[in-house]
């Protein structure tokens, strides 16, 4: 991960990713090999995700963006073992994403929660399952809830919940099983502006405590920006990954830095990118959108 | 709202009050009234001053619990067998392809069949014993919930599948906690349903053959006369069953509480 300082002097830009550094560095934890994955349709078969590569590094934050239909989510759902290959493989922390793999997490657009269960019961789900005792799972439920300030509805049931607590539960739960690995399938995307913003504060905040590498869908490049060290732009129609790009923004970020020139021009350097490089995604982003 | 359009309101709901008050007495006089004014033959259509006699006489000669009992019995058995092979087959038909494949074509043959279109069957098969009796009911009652399961477990949101996938969840309990109670709302429509034909079942159940019970003593009465005893039958039996559906009805609020 780097962390360069913000300098006035030499504006930062958008910059390549540095090809993956060779055998003394740690190896990725996340490795997609020439993935494809083909959909039956009406009208013959659809390729959603068309031969693609890429390696997540240990405890980095990736963020995958593209217009709607790109296959963002479908290559977040290989990697969490919910889609399978048509071509290629994924290995997730050396193996393969088959059968049960309770080290990766994930985090839906929506809540999923358990509507027959409290809060607490939801965020001990996982443990539970993992046949850990009901203390303890109880026990881990409550450090968790403390965490993301819920502790005052730790016996609510998720209906009486607003959105965004929901969403909150859902992180909460999906780190229970303290996953090396958090996949977050467009998680904010269905609040409001306002609770967008502090969420995506919460989500900076709670980084920094747990030890998780994150891969993060999203349409709004804002949001990738912010959160991400590396931002993966993706084309529709085959889902190709068009650009592979370092964000060195320095840390600790917050929602502030939205209107730091700095970061405008980070921007305005990714809507070109996608602009030149990506104009078919481009035009059904602006209708998506 | 104005203060008087609020009394008037008010008012308004008070008089419906008093009248739903009313409705059930009015009719009683007002069918007693016709009854005992001889304009309709008071053998046939007996007061219901002569009804609540015979339902008297009914409880006092010791044969109104037998009655009772038996017919219970005959429904919570017959539906509490009914029913959990029901959730149990639709559970199994609706998670698993391959089950869906060899017995749904055949459960949506047989369950069109009306069950009392059963009934000389039943008779050859178990003659008058209670076996019989049970096996309409169990009949009536299992292909409505297992249809009302099947449905329920094809709609359970897939997202709380994928989201108890993601957290490790065993493939048992996936069946048992997050198909099954995914499942619920649907699950208790079909076992509401199954109330009322638990109790349709049990009236041909009885009708063909009984020893005992509320509608085999409807049947007796009709022998004999006795249009009061006829009456005060049916009058036990709608009591029954709709206590049965309004107790179902409670049960089902509280076990699909986070409607």
């Amino acid at each position: 991960m780097m962390h360069n300082p913000l300098r006035p002097t030499s504006p930062l830009r958008l910059v390549d990713a540095p090809p993956a550094p060779s055998s003394a560095t740690p190896q990725p934890i996340i490795r997609v090999e020439d993935l494809s994955i083909v959909f039956d349709a009406q009208r013959g078969q659809i390729i959603a995700v068309d031969r693609v590569s890429l390696d997540v590094m240990s405890g980095e934050f990736v963020s995958l963006v593209g217009p709607s239909g790109c296959g963002k989510s479908t290559l977040l759902n290989a990697m969490a073992g919910l889609e399978r290959p048509f071509e290629g493989q994924v290995m997730v922390a050396g193996g393969p994403m088959l059968g049960r793999r309770p080290d990766v997490g994930m985090v839906f657009q929506q809540p999923h929660l358990f509507p027959w269960k409290s809060v607490r019961r939801n965020v001990a789900h996982g443990p539970r399952a993992l046949g850990k005792s009901k203390t303890e799972a109880l026990r881990i439920a409550d450090d968790l809830i403390e965490m993301i300030g819920l502790t005052r509805f730790a016996s609510a049931y998720p209906h009486t919940l607003s959105g965004g607590m929901q969403q909150r539960v859902a992180i909460a739960r999906a780190l229970a099983n303290q996953p090396r690995v958090l996949l977050m399938d467009e998680p904010f995307g269905a609040l409001d502006a306002q609770t967008r913003a502090v969420m995506q504060d919460n989500l900076l905040e709670l980084r920094d405590r747990i030890n998780a590498t994150i891969v993060f869908v999203t349409h709004d490049i804002d949001e990738a920006i912010l959160l991400s060290d590396r931002v993966l732009i993706m084309s529709a129609g085959p889902g190709r990954i068009l650009r592979d790009l370092c964000v060195n923004l320095p840390r600790p970020r917050s929602s502030a830095i939205l209107t730091d020139p700095a970061y405008l021009a980070l921007k305005r350097d990714c809507l070109d990118l996608i602009r030149t490089e990506g104009r078919k995604a481009f035009e059904q982003m602006e209708t998506a959108t | 709202m104005s203060a008087g359009g609020r009394a008037r309101a008010n008012a308004a709901r008070r008089l419906s009050v008093l009248v739903g008050a009313l409705s059930v007495p009015a009719f009683v006089g007002l069918w007693e009234l016709v009854a005992r004014s001889r304009i309709v033959n008071a053998v046939l259509f007996p007061p219901p001053s002569t009804v609540a006699v015979a339902v008297l006489d009914w409880i006092h000669s010791g044969q109104f619990f037998g009655d009772l009992s038996a017919s219970l019995f005959r429904v919570t058995a017959g539906f509490a067998i009914g029913a959990t092979a029901g959730i149990v087959l639709g559970v199994l038909t609706g998670e698993f392809r391959l089950v869906s494949s060899l017995l749904s074509p055949l459960f949506h043959i047989l369950r069109p069949i009306p069950p009392i279109a059963f009934v000389p069957i039943v008779i050859l098969w178990f003659g008058l014993s209670e076996t019989g009796k049970l096996f309409l009911v169990v009949w009536g009652v299992f292909f409505t919930v297992w249809l009302a399961t099947h449905i329920g477990v094809h709609k359970v949101d897939r997202g709380l599948i994928r989201a108890a996938l993601m957290l490790g969840t065993p493939r048992r309990q996936m069946l048992s906690e997050i198909v099954l109670l995914g499942a619920l709302p649907y699950i208790v429509v079909g076992l509401r349903t199954a109330v009322s034909i638990s109790f349709y079942t049990l009236v041909a159940a009885e009708l063909a053959g009984a020893f005992a019970g509320i509608v085999y003593r409807i049947e007796i009465a009709q022998q004999n006369m006795q249009t009061g005893q006829v009456m005060g039958g049916l009058a036990a039996l709608g009591l029954l069953s709709f206590v049965a559906d309004r107790s179902f009805a409670a049960i089902a609020e509280r076990a699909v509480w986070w409607r």
